[in-house]
């Protein structure tokens, strides 16, 4: 029931910011890190492409599975992988932001349940202007070359 | 006045000499590491979910040492997935003189049953160990790995470990031989395993 409300809180906003950002960015292989069983957090990965004139930020992301989604990239000092949150992932105007093992991801911590290779999970992403975009992204089991080759595009 | 033009000649070749011995000193296309740069490593006891593990249980195997933890959603999947892509690149004979261990960084969180878990999810071969946040310091030290809790605002727990991300390689003779960059590809970690594997 409480899903319910929030696709349906979810689709009246997105209906209410028609022409933001939103309509000028794609998506492409938006993937999730099949987490190990009862793991606390996992990843998701994608390329966000800004096709507009003006550059965005991402501010948020949120998804059903996690109890909190944030935005995260990894610094790499000297051989030391440290992650640390960021306030936003910005795509500047006809560029992309590659999120992608080792560097920004979104960040699912508290798995709500365990999840299963082939999933799907709907992230939204929401712009600085409060459009937003929702990808589904397939949950895939990490190997060393994780992106699947398949295009889901939103 | 012939050997004046001569002996000013070899003033020059001899400038000409010292200075490249001084200044110009080429690349060698592979440096060999000096000996001191390699940690001592050594023996340790951790705990893993189905008791103790020893370094020194694994004597006449291979063992890939890493340093982790459970709630690393991205740098330790990606190296324990490489590693355990590479394992299966091995014939079985090769695996069997195999071994790796996973060693958390996270001792607050990280169970042994926590870990087995985690490791499992990657390869049968990786056995997860935790012990007392000191008994890690002393381990990690003597490798060279380094790790530090640093508080974020985020919401797993409000920390996270920095760590850092490479697999240290122990030889059959218990000996710390090498280490695997972080992200190398699995083809690479097989053929690094094999080199320790077939070495004399």
């Amino acid at each position: 029931m409480k899903r319910l409300t929030m696709l349906a809180a979810g689709l009246l906003f997105s209906a209410g910011v028609l022409a933001g950002a939103a309509d000028n960015v794609s998506v492409q292989d938006p993937y999730v890190r099949l987490a190990p069983p009862n793991a606390a957090a996992t990843a998701a990965f994608m390329v966000i492409r800004n096709t507009g004139d003006k550059d965005v930020k991402v501010v948020k992301a949120d998804n059903p599975v996690s109890k909190a989604t944030e935005l995260h990239t990894h610094l790499n000092e000297g051989g030391v992988m440290k992650m640390r949150p960021v306030p936003a992932i910005e795509i500047r105007a006809k560029g992309e932001a590659v999120l992608r093992p080792g560097g920004l991801h979104v960040m699912m911590i508290d798995l709500k349940a365990p999840m299963k290779e082939g999933d799907s999970v709907p992230i939204t992403l929401t712009f600085d202007d409060g459009s937003s975009k929702q990808v589904d992204a397939r949950v895939v089991k990490a190997t060393a070359a994780p992106v699947p080759t398949e295009h889901r595009q939103h | 006045m012939s050997e004046r033009i001569l002996s000013v000649i070899a003033v020059l070749l001899a400038a000409l000499v010292l200075g490249l011995t001084f200044f110009w000193h080429p690349e060698l296309p592979e440096r060999p590491l000096p000996l001191a740069a390699m940690p001592e490593g050594g023996d340790f006891t951790l705990q893993s979910a189905d008791g103790p593990v020893a370094l020194r249980d694994f004597r006449g195997k291979v063992v890939l040492l890493y340093f982790g933890y459970t709630y690393c959603p991205d740098i330790c999947p990606t190296s324990l997935a490489a590693t355990s892509e590479g394992l299966k690149e091995l014939a079985p004979d090769e695996l069997a003189r195999v071994a790796v261990i996973l060693v958390s960084v996270d001792p607050k969180r990280d169970t042994p049953a926590r870990l087995k878990e985690y490791a499992r999810f990657f390869h049968q071969a990786i056995v997860g160990v935790t012990g007392t946040p000191e008994e890690i310091a002393a381990v990690a030290k003597r490798y060279g790995a380094f790790y530090a809790e640093q508080k974020v605002a985020t919401a797993g727990d409000g920390y996270v470990v920095d760590h850092s991300a490479d697999t240290y390689i122990v030889a059959a003779d218990g000996k710390l031989a090498g280490k695997i960059a972080h992200a190398t590809a699995p083809d690479q970690v097989a053929a690094i395993i094999r080199k320790y594997l077939y070495q004399p």
